[in-house]
């Protein structure tokens, strides 16, 4: 049956004359990118720990999967890395928006510093973080130091608090991330149509109710796009946290990924690592199809 | 249009900007002026931002180191690989994608667009058990085979909207001329696109330079990238802010080149991928 | 799982997928084939020694002995042809890559620096090479009853020798005799003299002591020398790991107890962190390995410069003082060929002669020889070696249990110890919560 379906598939693909280009990048996917999947699957049903001497592999069926909703880090760091979406994007949102509109003005400084502030993004996230952790640094960094001098108490530092250290680790990617929703921002405002506003300035609107009445709504789906872009993108945090807190103070900034690589790439349990990263896997995937559906939706 | 703006808004604006200039960039800042500190001032409280000892022992130092050099070769080879195989694979996919009139073509464009949002850590375990087994782990190939699936998926995504806005008329001259499709891919439609080619790559060339995770696990000694390099900057008892600094100017040199420099494909790519459906 | 069959298919694709046009990125790949495969080809025996032309790498953790390394390596190549490639990484990522190397059999590194913690677990999953026939072989030249005997725990393990006894460290309390003189007291003798003196000299933006804090390896090895300084242990009278014990909660809430007079970013503090705060000049007191008593007397990186000294580790009141010993082994990676191991072990042997060791200690190494710490131009140059002596002959190298669970045990108490400390956990909830780790990962 199989066979049958690929053949009428090859037979329409061959009727393409653009298949060709096509084919050998669909083949390279499948071949490092899908086959490892599988792979992945397949050890999610064993248990397969690579630092065994004899490196033996017991089926277990489901356990791993069901040992990942017993382990109580998962059920932690799976609720922070949902605050750490949540809290990155909504904020980003908002900043990039503002910043979008405060350097919408095609004039010489404003270009200037938009490129200058393409640079976060373009940064090694390893790097991003390594700069911070020390300007967070409770004793000898800079940031506690002025909220010192502020009269404020920093405590353990922003990265030392319980309370805080979610925050300032979301900060970091505040700061690298921000500049690309200015910039997906800046492209949406580019493309508004202008005949609304000259409706509206003749019919008297201040600039603040033409920016409510017009301005939001028209934007809205430039909003709904760098929405689920960030956030998917904001699930593979990784290298920050790595950099910064490792996770701690405790648990309050463990991350899912954070998690599966100190499960699969530190301890080397790649049955249970596996049975974790295909959670993420299918949590990431129903993200993207919603993704991919607003986007075709908003094409048609 | 709108009547103008009073001083107070315009102060208000201007503070603004600055406000967000600031935050933006003192980290960068920051990171520069390490580069040139002693050790013991890098931590010195009140912090100096101006005035301090420079010295550019920090770099004579790490340039003194051979590993230096050999971290840059590296990335510069795993860098080139990645994009060199990411365009020869996604911009004719590209243009597949944007051109052909058949539906499982064009939506394999989703397809693409899914495998860029898988979490890196999914892909990465199998892989390196896979290449495990192959005994690849440690060669430049290993990192360039994986960098790729993510960076050829982007450049696919790109390329696909920025040859629909090609027009179709030249191609269409040419094929009526005899020319094959091929033909009229290479001689038509990619000279037409170099803008977008010189984006695709612009991001590919960030996005396996900065990569971290990947070369943690796939790199052997000879074939450290970049920001491993930075990582080994530390250690248990040295104080070595000032060498993570340079070691991470020479990681940061190609995104700072590209944003400032060549920010204008930069920004088309960016706004190609994420505002056009 | 077949892995045959794998690396079949495997190849079948990859070799479909490079005849249908993905052949334009050979000439990229092609680097990749001048990588040194896992297994290279021995090194032609024709030379006068056999070892010449023979190339090692070895992996050191960048702790202050690495700067030895990088002294003495180049003049043992010039002695006997074996070039070495010294790989330098941080303590976390050393593990962590030497694991998967070791696991992968991709025998990347033959030599590796292997922290005394670890030997258990290389033992067990026989990721190193035993040194004993070796040792037998050659033990006329090795000198072995000049090594300190707790030197030997850096990698013996159920009677075999897993790694080779490098750098001895002791645990030991680095005070600034200023800040003590001004305020007329002494340093402190046992652990509670330690608790008053710390509370006693924290005053304003001067603390009492530096300590460990940061999640992970950092605040699991200080709680874990806390734990033997009071006389307690992590393990049961069967040796099962007990860490939820109401003596280990009580020294717990000691640990708690002094970070009150530590600076206020000590939860996050690594060993580097720890090391500034000394050097600064913020604290008064920091217990820690001997081995970065030089770096105060440099004046580039301390301004502590002929304030500082050293005294022996305080234990809990009315115990029999013992004293905590760690440091590094060197190792040989099991998965190298024979010819590497054997060129491997002729380094060892180099390196822990008496002479190189001399030169070792002189450049930031560490020392393992009796002769070494009483080398009577060593004593005048590092006046604290006496002390290190008597805390080497009373030390104890197995505070931090060298078995095989120990990372998972390390893992456990970095989490949660750290959350204890910043007030997320009780002493009692956080020992157990780490004891249920530990216990769900390893079967």
């Amino acid at each position: 049956m199989i066979q049958t379906f690929t053949q009428t598939i090859i037979k329409k693909f061959k009727a393409d004359p653009f298949f060709w280009l096509l084919f050998p990048l669909l083949l390279y996917i499948v071949v490092i990118a899908i086959y490892p999947l599988f792979f992945s699957f397949r050890i999610s049903l064993f248990d397969y720990r690579l630092t065994d001497p004899n490196q033996t592999q017991t089926f277990v069926g489901l356990e791993n999967y069901i040992r990942a909703f017993k382990d109580p880090t998962v059920l932690i760091s799976l609720e922070n890395t949902l605050i750490y979406v949540a809290g990155t994007v909504t904020v980003e949102l908002l900043l990039g928006l503002g910043l979008a509109l405060l350097f919408s003005p095609e004039t010489k400084l404003a270009q200037f510093v938009r490129s200058f502030l393409l640079i976060p993004m373009a940064l090694p996230p390893l790097v991003v973080g390594l700069i911070w952790k020390s300007l967070y640094n409770a004793d000898f960094g800079v940031i506690p130091y002025y909220l010192k001098q502020l009269g404020l108490d920093v405590g353990r530092g922003p990265l030392g608090e319980l309370s805080t250290a979610m925050p300032a680790v979301m900060l970091i990617d505040v700061w690298q991330w921000t500049p690309l929703l200015m910039i997906i921002f800046l492209a949406g405002l580019k493309s508004l149509p202008q005949e609304p506003y000259e409706a509206a300035y003749v019919d008297g609107s201040s600039r603040w109710q033409s920016f409510i009445y017009l301005t939001l709504p028209l934007m809205k789906p430039t909003f709904l796009i760098a929405f689920l872009l960030r956030t998917v993108q904001s699930f593979k945090v990784f290298d920050t946290i790595y950099a910064t807190t490792a996770g701690g103070p405790g648990q309050v900034t463990t991350v899912l990924n954070y998690h599966i690589y100190t499960v699969g790439l530190t301890f080397f349990d790649m049955g249970y690592a596996s049975a974790l990263a295909n959670i993420l896997l299918v949590m990431v995937t129903v993200l993207s199809i919603v993704y991919i559906l607003v986007m075709t939706r908003r094409q048609l | 249009m709108y009547k103008k703006r009073s001083i107070l808004e315009k102060t208000i604006l201007i503070i603004l900007s600055l406000l967000a200039i600031a935050f933006f960039l003192i980290p960068i800042y920051w990171l520069l002026t390490t580069s040139l500190k002693f050790g013991r001032d890098s931590f010195a409280i009140p912090p100096t931002w101006l005035f301090f000892d420079a010295t550019l022992k920090n770099f004579t130092g790490v340039l003194a180191q051979s590993k230096t050099f050999m971290y840059i070769k590296n990335s510069i080879i795993i860098t080139s690989g990645t994009t060199f195989l990411s365009l020869i694979l996604g911009v004719p996919a590209g243009y597949a994608i944007a051109r052909s009139k058949f539906r499982f073509v064009k939506n394999s464009a989703y397809f693409f667009l899914l495998l860029l949002m898988l979490p890196p850590v999914a892909m990465l375990i199998p892989f390196y058990l896979i290449m495990r087994d192959l005994s690849l782990i440690g060669t430049y190939m290993s990192l360039i085979l994986l960098n790729t699936v993510f960076d050829a998926a982007f450049v696919v995504w790109m390329m696909r909207s920025y040859f629909a806005d090609v027009p179709l008329e030249m191609e269409e001259a040419a094929l009526v001329d005899g020319a094959s499709h091929f033909s009229a891919f290479i001689k038509v439609a990619l000279p037409l696109s170099v803008p977008g080619i010189i984006a695709s790559a612009l991001y590919t060339i960030i996005y396996s330079w900065n990569d971290f995770l990947f070369a943690l696990m796939l790199t052997s000694p000879t074939t450290k990238t970049i920001p491993l390099g930075i990582l080994a900057s530390f250690s248990s008892v040295e104080i070595s802010w000032g060498k993570m600094a340079v070691m991470s100017i020479f990681a940061i040199i190609p995104a700072v080149l590209i944003s400032l420099f060549l920010n204008r494909y930069f920004v088309q790519g960016l706004t190609a991928g994420a505002t056009k459906g | 799982m077949q892995k045959k069959s794998i690396k079949v298919t495997f190849y079948l694709l990859l070799a479909f997928a490079l005849l249908l046009g993905v052949a334009g990125c050979a000439p990229q790949a092609a680097p990749a084939a001048e990588e040194p495969a896992a297994e290279e080809p021995a090194a032609p025996v024709v030379e006068k020694n056999k070892f010449e032309g023979v190339e090692l790498t070895l992996a050191s953790m960048t702790d202050q002995y690495v700067t030895a390394f990088r002294v003495l390596v180049p003049r043992f190549t010039e002695e006997t042809g074996i070039k070495i490639t010294l790989d330098e990484l941080g303590y976390v990522d050393l593990y962590q890559k030497l694991t998967a190397d070791f696991v992968g059999k991709t025998a990347q590194y033959d030599l590796m620096t292997v922290d005394i913690v670890w030997s258990g677990e290389y033992a067990a999953n026989l990721y190193t090479l035993p040194l004993d026939d070796f040792m037998a072989r050659d033990e006329a030249d090795l000198n072995l009853d000049d090594i300190m005997p707790v030197a030997w725990t850096l990698g013996e393990y159920e009677g075999k020798h897993w790694a080779y006894p490098m750098a001895g460290y002791a645990n030991v309390l680095n005070y600034r005799k200023d800040v003590f003189e001004a305020a007329g007291i002494e340093p402190p003798k046992t652990q509670e003299e330690l608790l008053a003196a710390a509370q006693q000299l924290t005053e304003g933006e001067q603390y009492g002591i530096a300590l460990l804090g940061a999640k992970g390896s950092a605040v699991a090895q200080d709680y874990m020398a806390f734990v033997q300084q009071h006389g307690g242990s992590i393990l049961d009278a069967d040796g099962k790991v007990a860490l939820n014990t109401p003596e280990n909660a009580e020294i717990l809430e000691f640990f708690g107890e002094l970070f009150k007079y530590a600076p206020p970013g000590s939860t996050d503090y690594w060993w580097d962190q720890r090391e500034t705060a000394f050097r600064s000049g913020i604290v008064a007191m920091m217990e820690g390995w001997s081995i970065a008593r030089a770096g105060y007397e440099n004046p580039e990186i301390s301004s502590v410069v002929g304030l500082a000294d050293v005294t022996a580790a305080p234990v809990s009141e009315g115990m029999e003082p013992k004293y905590g010993f760690g440091g590094w082994g060197i190792g040989i990676n099991a998965s190298s060929t024979q010819l590497k191991q054997e060129a491997a072990w002729e380094f060892i042997k180099w390196l822990a002669s008496e002479e190189i060791q001399k030169e070792w200690v002189k450049n930031d190494g560490a020392p393992i020889r009796r002769s070494t710490l009483t080398d009577p131009e060593l004593v005048a140059m590092y006046p604290w070696f006496p002390l290190m002596l008597e805390s080497f002959e009373k030390g104890d190298g197995d505070y931090r249990p060298r078995i095989p669970e120990y990372s998972i045990i390390q893992d456990a108490l970095g989490t949660y110890v750290n959350a204890f400390l910043v007030g997320q956990e009780t002493a009692e909830s956080a020992l157990q919560k780490a004891q249920e780790q530990v216990e769900a990962n390893t079967k």
